[in-house]
């Protein structure tokens, strides 16, 4: 009776108290912050006595938050796609190849996925240091690909496991040519796990703060590198009124994940 | 026979250590259909996969119309498939399915539709186009994947298990189907299962298949008479099997002794018979005679009943041997066995000598 | 290439529509990308640990010799460990709730999950250092509600680290526990009822047991991030509690010691992929993991 919610008793009580609570506890911090944005209090007094645009005002007039934000955007688009591609590319070999050390390979390719970044960070900055790829867009591109190619790896495999490859066979036999058959048929059947692959990989490139601390140059610098610079020297609300942009772009792909879901359903 | 049309020459297939076909050879007549019949693993998939060219046989060839089709790629092929599976496009709906093999292959628009109109009345699912393949039902979504695997008029269609993920009933409707369908078409069919019933039910010939070689083919009342083997005989129909001892064999004809004493001549022998070697009589359990007192002069056994089973149309009564060897009977509904036999009652159970076999 | 293609006899003509591409060498690209950028570069820091200054295990020696650095890993074991707990004291009620409620309020709790597990992690620490700071909120309403006389130190210590990591790993321990309760069939509990088991009985020896793989990957899992966690200890943790990753950090920063950064991510390598080990030996290859 454990897990029929209507027969739970007093426990449902409890189970669904501690669930509640546990909601409010991740979701305050973020309406707090997009509170306190909005709050004349430059020391982020909560209530603020009054409220104002005016940390948004400082942040919009200021260019090096916009381009940060920029190269942040740019960064993530184009290891959105490399990550993609890419991560189609091997999940056909490794979900139809039939070679040896396929399982191992496999583990390979989502080893940086589990593996502490600070690591990675700190190994590709050396190595980025001596060939010349220091504070560059390729450095960044590169560091962040290596970050986002596990899940898009994984999203697309899992896909590619759940399709059923007599599908793909039949269009062959229909007269598609294999690379045909592939386009028409499998990509639009397993596109659910594509878009996911690129969702993970523009969060990870987007969000991703470690590598991009040791990357940055004070001409090329990715929105979180932004902002873990002003954090680190005071708690200033116009990193609130930053945040909360962030927010609120969760937000949207939240809701653009949600629509295309229900798209690809019907 | 009329000239062959789909040959099949000495296919085999090795994977590594295992040969999962060996050196099959087989001719398909034009609009024949023919099925592949056998327990999993016995090679029937796997020869079928090497006509849709998924598989490179090791060896061997198959030839259409005269020409080898296997430097034909799949896609060129120009076969029709039914799959195990449903295999569907999942993004596309019944109608753009049918289409598919017809936009590929470039077809103008006003064909394209009336093709597919066609197809759609052929399996019987006009007003069903705009569908998506989660909206219907598994009988339903085979039909149209049978529609889209005739809608660019294939030679050859395959059909590999396309029920058996379907029930009983659904099963035996779609039998029909596709038996009208055979016969409106008259494509050339190659059907994979392991249904022996279905197998009956559809096929002009059937090639029983057993650890990668046919074993025999012939049509179902031949097999059923006259099985090759006892593999076949176990396959096609129900079959009781008694161990007994060949006296002598000659001209396909054997004397046999069952229980060492009763010897029995004219049995139809088959497999490598050896004077004086173990063998084993089959009986067809529809076939049995059930008598209550010995006959005089007719060949039979004699027996103790073990169970009885009333199973609808006919009554199935289990019996046993004195050395301990069962031996089914199937009797009709109404037979007195219902009401004045029971268990533990001694019978005699005859058979006519000339509709038995030996398999050595 | 490595890979094996369908046997063909010698002499049988390979069909032509099969690409010269073997599925093998369809993973080249990327395997190219993480050997250049992932296992050479990490390769070399681990090399230079032995080898600079001078080569020797001395920079090991000096890390696990120092008192300075021990504490340093015991904060780090420590807070991973709290963190771990408290997630999953958390984590396996919300969890089971969120598999057996009524769907309509479990997909409100899944879109919180998902917003705050989706929200920029350092829009998430702020939040949480303005929270803890000693005029926020939190220690604004214990004073009020009397609880304490004067501000706690919320911030800029081991409390700070562990409230904002547990804030960060609980989605990563609710979810992969959510799926394996969600498989967990519910006439199994009725059969424990049926055989005269009463909640506690049915809770402990039943539905704890079966979901005890999800718990305790989902758990490795959190002590494992949390292990070479940086930005959140950096942040709310302040420079005299240090944790193991902004050690590697530090090294390599603000001290170019790259010998004494190889041997500290060295260290946290090891640990990581020993408890990988242990992971895989008796769990099995369960999903690691996912945002």
């Amino acid at each position: 009776m454990l897990l029929n919610f209507d027969r739970l008793g007093w426990w449902k009580l409890v189970l669904i108290g501690i669930t509640l609570l546990t909601a409010a506890f991740l979701l305050l911090p973020i309406l707090f912050i997009a509170a306190l944005s909005f709050g004349s209090s430059q020391w982020l007094i909560f209530p603020p006595p009054g409220w104002t645009l005016k940390w948004y005002q400082e942040l919009l007039a200021d260019p090096r938050w916009l381009e940060s934000a920029w190269t942040s955007f740019q960064i993530a688009i184009i290891v959105t796609v490399l990550s993609v591609l890419l991560g189609l590319v091997t999940s056909f070999g490794l979900t139809r190849g039939r070679f040896m050390f396929r399982e191992a390979l496999k583990a390979l390719f989502l080893t940086p996925m589990i593996l502490p970044v600070v690591v990675l960070a700190v190994a590709l900055y050396a190595f980025f240091l001596q060939i010349g790829l220091n504070g560059t867009l390729t450095g960044f591109v590169i560091s962040h690909l290596v970050l986002a190619l596990p899940f898009s790896i994984l999203s697309i495999t899992n896909a590619l496991e759940g399709f059923d490859k007599s599908i793909e066979d039949a269009a062959v036999l229909c007269g598609a040519s294999p690379f045909e058959a592939k386009i028409r048929v499998t990509l639009p059947a397993i596109s659910h796990g594509i878009f996911s692959a690129a969702i993970f990989s523009f969060l990870t490139s987007w969000d991703e703060v470690v590598v991009a601390i040791f990357m940055a140059s004070p001409t090329l610098q990715t929105l979180p590198v932004k902002v873990w610079a002003t954090l680190r020297q005071d708690l200033t609300p116009v990193v609130a009124a930053a945040s909360t942009l962030l927010i609120l772009l969760t937000v949207l792909l939240m809701v653009l994940v949600a629509l295309v879901r229900k798209g690809l359903k019907s | 026979m009329s000239k062959p049309f789909l040959q099949i020459r000495g296919i085999r297939k090795e994977y590594g250590p295992v040969t999962a076909v060996h050196d099959v050879n087989l001719d398909v007549a034009q609009g024949e259909f023919l099925t592949f019949l056998g327990p999993s693993g016995s090679g029937k998939s796997t020869t079928l996969y090497i006509l849709a060219g998924f598989e490179a046989p090791t060896r061997g060839d198959i030839l259409l119309n005269g020409e080898t089709l296997l430097s034909t790629p799949s896609h060129k092929r120009n076969i029709g498939m039914v799959f195990q599976r449903y295999t569907l496009f999942p993004h596309l709906t019944v109608g753009e399915n049918i289409a598919f093999p017809l936009k590929v292959r470039r077809l103008p628009k006003a064909e394209i539709d009336a093709k597919v109109r066609d197809m759609l009345k052929l399996v019987r699912l006009e007003g069903f186009e705009d569908r998506k393949p989660a909206q219907m039902s598994g009988g339903q979504q085979q039909r149209v994947a049978l529609a889209r695997a005739l809608a660019y008029d294939p030679p050859v269609l395959l059909m590999d298990e396309p029920l058996s993920a379907l029930d009983k009933k659904l099963r035996e409707e779609i039998q029909h189907e596709i038996r009208r369908i055979h016969q409106q078409t008259e494509v050339t069919i190659l059907y994979v299962t392991h249904d022996q019933e279905e197998a009956l039910r559809l096929s002009d010939r059937i090639a029983v298949f057993s650890k990668g070689v046919i074993d025999q083919i012939g049509t179902g009342p031949e097999l059923y008479a006259n099985p090759a083997t006892r593999f076949v005989a176990e396959f096609i129909g129900d079959s009781d099997f008694l161990p007994c001892d060949l006296v002598t064999a000659a001209n396909g004809k054997a004397e046999i002794a069952l229980a060492g004493t009763t010897v029995i001549p004219n049995v139809p022998v088959h497999g490598k018979p050896v004077a004086g070697g173990k063998a084993a009589l089959m009986l067809r359990p529809e076939r049995l005679r059930l008598m209550r007192s010995a006959p005089g002069g007719a060949t039979a056994v004699p027996v103790t009943i073990s169970d009885i089973t009333f199973l609808g149309n006919n009554i199935h009564v289990a019996t046993e041997t004195a050395r301990g060897d069962a031996l089914a009977v199937r009797l009709p509904f109404g037979h007195e066995a219902i009401s004045s036999l029971s268990r533990g009652d001694s019978v005699w159970l005859g058979f006519d000598p000339a509709s038995a076999h030996v398999f050595c | 290439m490595l890979s094996r293609t369908d046997a063909r006899a010698p002499g049988s003509k390979a069909p032509a529509y099969r690409l010269r591409l073997t599925d093998f060498d369809l993973t080249l690209p990327a395997l190219g990308l993480l050997v250049l950028f992932f296992v050479v570069p990490v390769a070399i820091l681990l090399a230079r640990s032995v080898s600079e200054p001078v080569p020797g295990l001395g920079n090991y020696a000096e890390l696990l010799g120092s008192s300075t650095y021990l504490r340093i890993f015991a904060n780090t074991f420590i807070v991973s460990g709290l963190v771990t707990l408290v997630s999953l004291l958390i984590g396996f009620p919300v969890a089971w709730a969120l598999a057996i409620m009524p769907s309509r309020l479990a997909s409100v709790v899944f879109a919180i999950l998902l917003l705050s597990m989706w929200t920029n992690l350092l829009a998430r620490t702020y939040a949480w250092m303005v929270l803890l700071q000693r005029t926020g909120v939190i220690n604004k309403m214990l004073i009020a509600l009397g609880l304490i006389d004067k501000p706690l130190p919320l911030v800029n210590n081991l409390t700070g680290v562990t409230i904002g990591m547990t804030y960060i790993m609980l989605p990563f321990i609710i979810l992969p526990l959510y799926g394996v309760i969600r498989k967990i069939d519910p006439a199994i509990l009725q059969a424990a009822a049926l055989c005269g088991a009463n909640r506690w009985q049915a809770l402990v020896r039943v539905l704890l047991p079966l979901a005890m793989p999800g718990m305790a990957a989902g758990a490795l899992m959190v002590f494992v991030m949390s292990l070479g966690y940086f930005v959140t200890p950096a942040l709310l943790g302040g420079t005299a509690n240090m944790m193991l990753a902004e050690l590697i950090a530090q090294f390599v920063q603000s001290l170019v010691n790259w010998g004494m950064g190889g041997a500290a991510a060295l260290v946290l390598l090891v640990v990581t992929l020993a408890l990988y080990a242990v992971q895989l030996r008796f769990f099995g290859t369960d999903r690691m993991g996912g945002r």
